[in-house]
């Protein structure tokens, strides 16, 4: 890993398109501004992490019989808005 | 198309259930291509299989089925990205996750997945600012049984 050191107002430029700018500093949190294209999706990584957790504990163990609970489960005609 | 399913058994799937995910699932990026194979006629639920290893399948489930009032903004750019032209194109599914007890399996909201159900191009959104989490109940006060009463 890369580690840099940086002051306020400094800037990070990962590859021709993405600044990465630190904004603020106060007690613990550091603010960042980030510019990048469209494309490239920016995640909190505690958040995008614990998708890819969920995701991983969300794959059906071998066992789907007990699912069959779920037969009972019918929609309900929606209400119209 | 053809798919095998370790679980759900070899699987014919009409054209128009196969859902492309250019970017995979967070966790899964390998994975492009899934099926989503209904539970029931008319049930809420789906199995959303992997076209391409027969060992990963997923229950999903209509989040509107269960949370009247889920509500998330969809982004301008996720719209380019799947070539909504019309909303009606839309569907989303939550990924449901199963532990020991079915009655308390959970629905994860914070990442719904977005499909576009004309260009059949998908994605898992991570939704951002928003009140929900990867874990909300189903069945909090149990599973209903056929007959209507809770169990």
């Amino acid at each position: 890993m890369l580690a840099l050191t940086r002051k306020v107002g400094e800037q990070i430029i990962i590859g021709d398109n993405i600044v990465i700018t630190v904004v603020d500093v106060k007690g613990e949190g550091v603010r960042l501004g980030i510019n990048a294209p469209r494309e490239i999706k920016i995640y909190r990584g505690e958040i995008y992490q614990a998708v890819v957790s969920e995701n991983k504990e969300a794959t059906i163990p071998l066992d789907i019989g007990r699912l069959a609970v779920l037969k009972n489960i019918v929609n309900l005609p929606r209400e119209k808005e | 198309m053809v798919i095998q399913s370790t679980r759900l058994g070899e699987l014919s799937v009409p054209k128009d259930l196969v859902f492309q995910f250019p970017n995979g699932l967070p966790g899964f990026n390998d994975e492009h291509t899934f099926a989503l194979v209904p539970h029931g006629s008319n049930s809420p639920f789906s199995f959303l299989q992997s076209a391409n290893d027969p060992d990963l399948t997923f229950l999903v489930v209509d989040p509107f089925a269960f949370f009247s009032d889920y509500e998330f903004e969809l982004k301008e750019d996720l719209e380019q990205e799947l070539q909504v032209k019309d909303g009606s194109q839309i569907k989303v599914y939550s990924i449901v996750t199963v532990k020991d007890k079915v009655e308390e399996m959970t629905a994860n909201l914070i990442a719904p997945l977005i499909v576009n159900t004309e260009t059949k191009n998908a994605r898992q959104v991570v939704l951002e600012g928003v009140k929900y989490t990867t874990r909300h109940r189903l069945f909090p006060e149990g599973i209903p049984s056929a007959d209507g009463r809770e169990k």
